[in-house]
């Protein structure tokens, strides 16, 4: 695993040496190899730079305070406690077709709306975590609408199928006993 | 010739140091000049590609344009 | 804090077992001067033919007056016997005698100071309470604070994160003087409240282990910063909580930490960063 790792960066060194007279080429490229083989110990994994980090940068002198953001619970306490609470209504939600045998569409509706709040606030809390605002604003605008809209299109799926056809549990128990 | 972010970056820290030494007091304003002019010249080897460094280098230079460029300092060696 | 009295105990133990040394113990001025003595006597020892535990360490070397040189690894080998218990021991006696270019932060070398956070064998941890492992002949690697600027070798730039320190305003506010013009008084059951917080020492191992601060360092706090937070929110004495839980209020500086629990898990101190979030947000929720 180290070994084939190592080789693919010290091609990919070698790879990058310049078009040189022959003499300092060839001292270039060694020097190269030795470096490609230090700096392969360091890494476990191949390298994929999607975010590389940037240089360090202090934003005004070392003894001012970093900057504290804007008071907005519907991004803070209120998106998080309404996290919990609707990953909490699942529990009950998803035992109750087990307990019932089946489920009223009323409920099973209900589960479906749940399930997609839910995957929603999740995956939005994994485009906040991996798509910095600062760093990266057109990207953050772009998965976030992208978000919105698949869940928009996933939602009118579901209506469409719990109101035209027999509803999701009942699918499931289905294709469990096919 | 096309200069790249990086360095332009650099010739605006090397010019951002001659416009401090132009503060400094007449005797030693030539010193300042020369110090900053050798700090520069020092690592003038290093590849342009060589970005870590390069960043690194820069700022550690601001660093230094800072310590310099207060009023308390007269004169360098 | 088991960390803590261990080391202690094995410091006094070892006193105790050199009887040249009894004296020296009683008196705590002349610690210095005992661990001088203590290596002298040691070295007699292994004279009359003990048998040498050679043990490598590797440690990350960057040297920035070269910034063109790649960051490397360095191996130095010593002979454990002539060596303290601890790993800072060995980085101090590596910096006395093979390598004087060796650079690393250390101060207090009983885990009160926090500044030799160094990732030792992959655990952030103070070198100054991490015991050089013998059971086992394995090299042992030592890091800077991973997702850090390096200055230099292993010592971390922690500016970023003093700066964000800075940001929650550890410090008592109060607007209302104490009733009888004295100190601010506070309840036995109050003051229960601040254990397990003010003993934290801000070393940044927490913080430089967890996933979410490694992505996200320039808006989340991390959960040092986070701890010392709460220290201040659960203060009886404080009259200021209800804007340090607006300061926190948003999406980035509070609500980023996804109970991965590392800082708890690598904390050199023994504490509970996890929780002290955990309350945090138990207390913003309604």
């Amino acid at each position: 695993m180290m070994a084939s790792i190592a080789r693919s960066s010290l091609l990919r060194q070698v790879a990058l040496v310049p078009k040189l007279p022959i003499a300092t080429r060839l001292a270039s490229q060694q020097s190269a190899i030795v470096n490609a083989a230090r700096v392969a110990t360091f890494h476990t994994t191949a390298r994929r730079d999607l975010l590389p980090p940037l240089p360090q940068r202090v934003e005004g002198t070392v003894n001012d305070a970093a900057p504290v953001p804007e008071t907005s619970p519907s991004h803070g306490s209120y998106h998080w406690t309404f996290d919990r609470l609707v990953a909490a209504s699942l529990i009950p939600l998803t035992v109750a077709p087990f307990a019932a045998g089946s489920l009223n569409p009323t409920l099973d509706a209900l589960l479906c709306a749940t399930i997609l709040i839910h995957s929603h606030t999740g995956f939005q809390n994994i485009i906040i975590d991996y798509v910095p605002k600062y760093r990266t604003p057109r990207a953050r605008k772009l998965f976030v609408w992208g978000l919105n809209a698949a869940t928009v299109v996933v939602g009118l799926a579901l209506y469409e199928f719990e109101t035209t056809d027999v509803g999701v549990t009942e699918t499931i128990k289905r294709i469990w006993t096919a | 010739m096309r200069l790249s972010g990086l360095q332009k970056e650099v010739l605006a820290l090397y010019r951002q140091c001659l416009r401090e030494c132009r503060k400094k007091p007449a005797a030693s304003r030539k010193n300042f000049q020369v110090f900053a002019r050798n700090e520069f010249e020092k690592n003038i080897k290093i590849d342009k590609r060589d970005f870590g460094a390069i960043e690194f280098l820069l700022r550690k230079g601001r660093r230094q344009l800072d310590l310099y460029s207060l009023p308390g300092v007269k004169d360098i060696k | 804090m088991a960390a803590l009295r261990s080391s202690a105990s094995v410091l006094l133990g070892a006193a105790a077992s050199r009887p040249a040394l009894r004296a020296a113990a009683a008196a705590p001025a002349a610690v210095r001067g005992m661990a001088q003595l203590a290596d002298g006597a040691q070295h007699s020892t292994t004279a009359s033919g003990e048998q040498p535990k050679l043990k490598t360490f590797q440690v990350y070397r960057w040297n920035p007056d070269t910034p063109t040189e790649k960051p490397r690894m360095q191996s130095y080998t010593l002979d454990l016997n002539k060596t303290g218990p601890m790993v800072l021991d060995a980085l101090i006696r590596i910096k006395n005698e093979l390598d004087p270019t060796l650079t690393f932060r250390r101060s207090c070398r009983e885990g009160i100071c926090g500044s030799c956070a160094m990732n030792i064998n992959g655990t952030n941890t103070l070198a100054c309470l991490c015991r050089i492992p013998t059971e086992s002949s394995a090299d042992i690697k030592i890091y800077p604070l991973p997702h850090t600027y390096v200055v230099k070798d292993l010592v971390p730039d922690l500016t970023h994160f003093y700066k964000q320190y800075k940001s929650i305003k550890p410090y008592l506010q109060r607007d209302t003087p104490s009733p009888d013009g004295k100190e601010y008084r506070q309840s036995k059951a109050d003051r229960k409240k601040l254990d397990g917080l003010y003993e934290c020492i801000l070393c940044a191992c927490c913080s430089t282990s967890c996933p979410s601060y490694w992505w996200n360092s320039e808006e989340y706090l991390g959960p040092a910063i986070l701890l010392q937070s709460y220290r201040w929110l659960a203060d009886s004495r404080d009259e200021k909580t209800a804007e340090r839980r607006d300061a926190l209020n948003n999406s980035m500086s509070l609500y980023r930490c996804h109970t991965i629990l590392n800082c708890t898990r690598t904390c050199p101190k023994g504490l509970n960063p996890g929780l002290a979030i955990a309350q945090i947000k138990k207390e913003m929720a309604f």
